[in-house]
Order: structure tokens, then sequence, then C-alpha cells
């Protein structure tokens, strides 16, 4: 019997970002948001120029790929990352801070213009079914969208405070979904076409009034030429909306990371160009003009549906799935710009230009749930003003998306010039290598095609412009007295890390309570100590498959005679777990940090093995003592635990430190 | 009796030679000292006194005594071919002064210094904390002789 407890507390970290997700599951978040876009992106589109809508919505589409080219080698260089880290690293703290208070004013958009675009599909769809069932109600369309459009965001702001993990399962199913209703709505419309044939749409833009902003005021700029297909490249950039949710959810993608992301690109630039692109394209070719620019405005795909050839029984039939598959869609969006927004802010906010008080993790789901009240206030409120008017929701659209992506690609290609020494496992192509640099031929043409488009929408989208710059002007205000209040702080308490990590720490009164957590067939003890010294627990997330092994990851801290239980965590122990979810989330695997107050290590580390029946004990070299003190010091405490009639498990025992390891059976 | 996969056994190491008992309350470090002496013999002719002497204080300040109440101060020296060991028991105890526990049993152990030997080191460092455990500990200490200690430890 051994005297003395060794532990009296247990601490575990239960973050939810510590589990990952398929490319499937991020590829589908992204989705969500981004695909979304086919229902209102063409109708807004033909209400600002014309005819000419769907080949600019497929121009967008394809375009689209090239943006997923320079996201995937920013996502790449920064796991943690997005428009904001991109931009600070390249250009500094000030442009980070203005690129990320537009792009927050889309996602405050992105949520209303969805939800009262499922409303407006809804309410048209229940326009046609309740006459047939005999219900005299007129339902009144922008009311209606409106009143769905808050219940909406109410359930997602719930679901958000739970978490992630759920939402994503849900976006994988709707996503899902929708694809087999696209199939079906694209092979119905070919057999339309084939019957009836059908005329392409023109290609010149003529627009509106109200689209050409304040370029009345300068004819020479009139839509003619490259400039006028540049002011409708910019009306239809609206559909690209939500890629920076790419990466934002790159940190959640599973091990092997980069293969993941590729694949999940593929798939979104897929989905979106036959979604999206090709939809549009097909209403363009099947309903009259005229009812798409009335009757179906503001419900495109439902039109398409219903114009198809067939019987009006089978034609509702398809509505029905449009429209069901358009609402989920929709919502879906909604649920991304909750998920994305959060993102964004929670990286601003561990860099200290968001107020600590908006970190504060929710006690029961670790969610940082003040940033998500503050989104669903912000939708709200947009959601009352917009009326229900999917055009000037669409007119106010697009801001954020356009100068976040023209400031991200602008930084990709200071950033080829400024780390050209760092080694990229993917590069935007179209490079020529001039000494030891790859200079981003391919991604400054991508650039001029943004940088053109952001100036012309300046120009054109008035409500965007003078909207997006008052958001922007009070977010960047907001970020920048939260920046001078944190550094106030810093100078009185401690300073801030970088990387600091919000953690939710569930406390345990025993290891033994932790065990039924554990429910993979291999299990491995990584214990850590020094933020600085984690070779070892790299190599076991380089190596080890965490489908079929849980990765524990043990940090204890010496604490002489503890006795009282009332021990907490310092700053030093969070930064040692800071560092080890930053490293999870590089590799994206598993692991389950567990943290303990024990007067030695090494019987923290025999006990935890025991307990968790681990196969592996996995060590880094400790500088003070060295590999064979510290194997003969577990020999003695595993030793000493050990129960005479306990299974003679064979237990590895490793020290790892920079291309070393010395590997010791414990028996 | 406990015994190691590889077939580490105290039985062959502890005879009733290789246990005495320390009367009195000697400190840790004259505790050491004294095993030191009587293990000297055992490896006379390999090893140096000095270097003996040297290795042995200064391991005496790394190795930490367990929670058990035991304490295995342990050298590896490259002239050994097998192990040695010394056990002390000490029915009046000392407080290690690092943990405040007090300690009524002590082995010195002495191991080949070769890569080879290292896993069975290890498994002997294992085996000897998993045997002295508290009770067994108790026990030998309130006993007199050293073949009823010897055959205590042989049984468990």
């Amino acid at each position: 019997m051994v005297p003395n407890p060794k532990f009296k507390q247990v601490f575990v970290l239960s973050t939810a970002m510590l589990s990952f997700i398929s490319f499937w599951k991020a590829a589908s978040i992204v989705l969500c948001d981004f695909g979304s876009s086919a229902y209102y992106a063409g109708g807004i589109a033909m209400n600002a120029f014309g005819p000419a809508f769907p080949w600019f919505i497929m121009g967008v589409m394809l375009f689209s790929g090239l943006m997923l080219g320079v996201y995937t080698e920013s996502c790449i260089m920064f796991v943690r990352g997005g428009v904001y880290v991109v931009v600070r690293e390249a250009m500094g703290k000030v442009m980070a801070k203005l690129s990320v208070s537009a792009l927050v004013f889309d996602y405050a958009l992105t949520g209303p213009i969805s939800s009262v675009t499922a409303g407006l599909y809804l309410g048209s769809l229940l326009g046609n079914i309740l006459p047939l069932l005999h219900i005299n109600w007129h339902v009144p369309g922008r009311t209606f969208a409106v009143v769905f459009a808050l219940i909406v965001t109410g359930y997602f702001w719930l679901e958000n405070i739970r978490g992630i993990e759920e939402s994503a399962d849900n976006n994988l199913k709707i996503i899902s979904f929708v694809a087999v209703v696209a199939v079906v709505l694209i092979a119905w419309s070919g057999v339309t076409l084939y019957s009836r044939g059908f005329t392409l749409p023109p290609f010149r833009p003529v627009f509106s009034h109200e689209a050409l902003g304040w370029t009345v005021n300068f004819p020479w700029l009139r839509t003619a030429g490259l400039i006028g297909l540049v002011m409708a490249f910019g009306h239809s950039i609206l559909a690209l909306s939500g890629l920076e949710t790419l990466a934002q959810v790159y940190r959640e993608i599973e091990d092997p990371k980069v293969q993941n992301l590729k694949k999940a690109v593929v798939v979104i630039f897929l989905f979106s160009v036959f979604f999206t692109g090709l939809l549009t394209f097909i209403s363009a070719l099947i309903i009259p003009g005229d009812l798409i620019a009335g009757k179906y405005a503001d419900n495109l795909l439902s039109g398409l549906a219903l114009e198809l050839n067939g019987p009006y029984w089978g034609r509702l039939a398809m509505q029905v799935a449009v429209v069901v598959s358009g609402v989920l869609m929709l919502v879906g969006a909604v649920n991304t710009s909750f998920v994305g927004a959060n993102g964004v802010l929670n990286r601003v906010a561990e860099d200290g230009i968001l107020h600590d008080w908006f970190r504060h993790l929710h006690k029961k789901f670790g969610t940082t749930y003040r940033i998500v009240n503050l989104i669903a206030l912000i939708q709200v409120l947009i959601i009352l003003v917009s009326r229900g008017d999917i055009f000037l929701l669409g007119e106010a659209y697009a801001f954020g998306v356009l100068v976040s992506m023209t400031f991200n690609t602008a930084s990709m290609i200071i950033l080829r010039f400024k780390h050209r020494e760092e080694e990229r496992e993917w590069m935007f192509p179209l490079n020529i290598k001039y000494n030891n640099i790859y200079v981003p031929v391919g991604m400054m043409l991508v650039l001029a095609v943004l940088v053109s488009a952001t100036g012309m929408n300046l120009l054109t989208k008035k409500v965007a412009t003078i909207g997006g710059l008052i958001f922007t002007a009070v977010f960047y205000m907001i970020f920048h007295v939260s920046e001078k209040m944190n550094e106030k702080k810093a100078r009185f308490y401690a300073p801030d890390d970088d990387n600091d990590e919000k953690m939710n720490l569930r406390r345990e009164a025993d290891i033994h309570t932790v065990v039924p957590e554990l429910t993979k067939t291999r299990r491995i003890l990584v214990p850590v100590r020094n933020p600085n010294n984690l070779v070892h627990l790299t190599s076991v997330l380089e190596t080890v498959n965490d489908d079929d092994t849980d990765i524990i990851v043990l940090s204890a801290k010496i604490a002489r005679g503890i006795q009282s239980g009332g021990e907490t965590m310092s700053d030093e122990d969070r930064e040692v777990f800071s560092a080890v979810v930053l490293l999870a989330e590089k590799y994206g695997k598993t692991v389950k940090p567990i943290f303990v107050f024990s007067n030695d290590p090494f019987y923290s580390m025999a006990q935890v093995a025991q307990a968790a029946g681990a196969d592996e004990i996995v060590m880094g070299v400790s500088g003070s003592s060295g590999a064979e003190i510290q194997l003969e010091r577990l020999a003695m405490a595993w030793g000493m635990l050990k129960k005479a009639d306990a299974p003679s498990k064979p237990v590895l025992a490793k020290v790892v430190w920079e291309g070393r390891q010395m590997t010791y059976q414990l028996s | 009796m406990i015994r190691q996969p590889d077939g580490v056994s105290l039985a062959a190491l502890l005879t009733p030679e290789n246990v005495i008992f320390l009367e009195g309350k000697p400190s840790k470090e004259e505790a050491v000292r004294q095993l030191t002496e009587r293990i000297l013999p055992q490896v006379s002719g390999l090893i140096a006194r000095k270097a003996l002497f040297d290795r042995v204080a200064e391991v005496e300040k790394l190795n930490p005594v367990l929670e058990s109440g035991f304490y295995i101060p342990h050298a590896k020296f490259p002239e050994l071919d097998n192990f040695h060991a010394v056990l002390g028991l000490l029915p009046g105890g000392f407080i290690d002064p690092v943990t405040g526990i007090n300690v009524k049993a002590v082995l010195l152990l002495l191991s080949p210094h070769k890569p080879a030997f290292f896993q069975r080191h290890l498994n002997m460092l294992s085996l000897l904390s998993q045997t002295f455990q508290p009770e067994l500990i108790e026990k030998l200490a309130a006993l007199k002789d050293q073949s009823a200690a010897a055959a205590l430890i042989k049984g468990k």
C-alpha cells in the first residue's frame, strides 16, 4: 500500500477543438455558406444587370477555384490562420484589423441574407400549397421571411453555444441531401432543355439605375467593354462569400491535414460550379426572363422547378424538394456565419485585440458564448432593418468578402518575398523562380482581378460601401480600444501570449473517472512539461494513428505536500496545454490532455499509465537529468505502484529527442 | 515470489550475508556509507575503493527516496558484469531531508554500465520497488536476524 496519494487534483482539458473532422464535414461547413448563394445570387444579379447574369455567376464560380487555391496556400502556412493572421504577418496589425473588420461585416450579413432567402422560398412554396389544401391564407412574403429568419437565427445561436461538432454533422447531412436534389434537378432540366431547345442568354450586361451607384456621375465609366465586365463581375461576387470559412475550419480538419484540405477544396469547387454555376445558368435557359425578374426574383430555383416540363404535381414535388433543400442549406449558412464569425473573432481575441471579456467560456459547453451572443444580436438587428428585402441585403453584401480576399491575396504575395525561406507544402500555380524567390505571377493576376472588382464595387454598390465602411470603422474602433485596454492590463499583470488559449477545464477527483473516456484499442501516454520541448509529442502525432489510439497528454505539476484539493492551474501550466493544443491542431489528431498536481511526476506517469492501461509511455528528454535517469525513476515508480496480481502487459517506455530515442520495456 | 520476465531474482542477490541491520539513527549519508563499506569486498579487485565511494556519494544525492519509505541508491560501473547489492535495515529509521519520509530500508545496488544490461537494470529497479512495499519494510525492520530477513524477502 502506498501511504500518500500521489496527486490530489486532476484537470481534464475538454475544449471542442480537440476533436477533428473529416474533409467531407469541413467541405460541408464551407459549402453551407459558399454554396447557398445559388438560391439568391442569380436573382440579385439579374436585378442588377439583367439577363447576362448566368455568365457572370458561372465566371465567379470558376474564379472561386483560383481563390480556393490562394486559401489553400495560406491555410497550409497558418493552421490557425484566416485573413487576420495572414494580413498581420504580411502587412502588420493595422491592416489586419481593417481586413477582419470588413470580414465580420460579411459574416454579419451572411446569416440574415441566408435566413431571409430561406423564408422567401418557404413563403413561396406555402403560397402554392395552401390553396391546394383549401387553406385561405395569403402568405405575407417578406413578413413571413423576417419571422422565419429570426427563428432560424435563434436556433443556431443556441446550437453554436453548444459547440461545433454537432453542427458539422448537421452540415454534412444537409449538403448530402442538397446534392441529391441538385442531381435530380439538373437531370430533369436536361430533359426539359432537350425537348424545348434553348437560346443562350446575352453576354452584355444591362445595368439598372441602382446598380450603377455613383458611377452615374462619371459617364465615361458606363458599362462598356472591360469596365462593364468588371462592374457586372462585382455585382456577382456575392456568390463567392464563404471562402474565409475554409480558413476557419482548417484547424479542425483531421490527419492527414494537407491532403484532406486539398480534397475538401476540390469538393467545394466542383459542388459550386455544378450547383451554383450550372443551376443558375440552367435557370436562365428555362425560366422566361420576365418571371426571373418578377415572380421568381427572390426564389430562382423554385422557379426552375416550377418551369420544368412535366405534370404540375411533379413540378410542385420538385419545388418542395428544392425548397426543403434550400431551406436546409440556407439555415446551414446561418450556422456557418456563426461558426465563421466566432472563429475570426476568436483569432483576433487571441492576439489581444478583442477584450478578454468576449472570450469567456461557457461553463458547460466550453464555447465562447459571448462572441456567439454578439453575432446573434447583430444578425437579428440586420434582419429587422432589412424587413425581408433580399435586394437590399444583396446590395449591402460582398463588401467584406472582396476586401478580405484582396487583403488575403496581397498578403500571400508579400509573404512569398518576406518568408522566402519557408518551405511550402503547396504553392499557388504560375510562379517564376528568381534567385530563391518563387515570384507568384498567378496570384498577382488574381489580385489584379480582385482589386478591380473591389474598386468598382466601392463605386457601384452604395449600400455596401456606406454600410461596410461604417461597420468596419465601428469594429476597427472596438478592436483598437480592446487592444489598448489589453496592453494596459498586460503592463500591470502578465504579458499575453500570442497564442493564448482559452481552456475549458474539468476538475476530476480521480484519474479513474477519466479512464472510461478512453475508448480506443491502444493508448499512448505522452508526459509534457516544457512547451518548448514537445519533440516527443510531435513524433507521436506524426506516426500514431489516432483512429485506434488514445493519445493521453499528461502534464504533472510538482506541488509538495498537496493536501487541500484547492489547487489551480497557473499561466505557465496553461501555456503548456496551449502548445499541446496547437500541435494537435497542426497534425489534426485528437489528444486527451490531462493535468495533475503531484509531488512526483514519475509517480503520476506510472499511475496514469497503469490506470489507463497504456501500451506506451513516450517522454521527452530532460535537460537536467538525462534519459537514463528518467527511465530509472519511471521504472522505480512503475514497480512501486504495480500490484502483484496485475496482468503482465508489456509497456514500452521511450525517451525521444532530436533524431534519437531510447526504448525499454517496463515490466 | 515476484520475478521479472528476464529472470532477475532477489533471492540470489540478497543472501543473509548481504543483509545488515544498522542500529541507532544514522543519517542518510552515514547509512549509505556503511552499506558501501559492506559491499566493497564484493567488488574489490574490480572497482577501486575511492572510485566506489565517490560514485556512490554522487548518486546518493541524485536518487530519490520512494514514497513507500524505501531508498535505492544505485550506481553503474563498466567494470561489473553482474548485480551486486547490500540491504540495510534500520529499525529506528531516518527522516529523508528532501521528502520528510521515514526510511527503514536502504538497498545499495551496483550494476554493470553496459547498454545491453540497461534493460535488466531497469527491471531490477522495478522489481525492488515492487517488492519493498511498506508492509514488508515494517516486518523486516522488526526482525533481528539476517537469515530471517533474507528468508522473508525470498518468500515474497
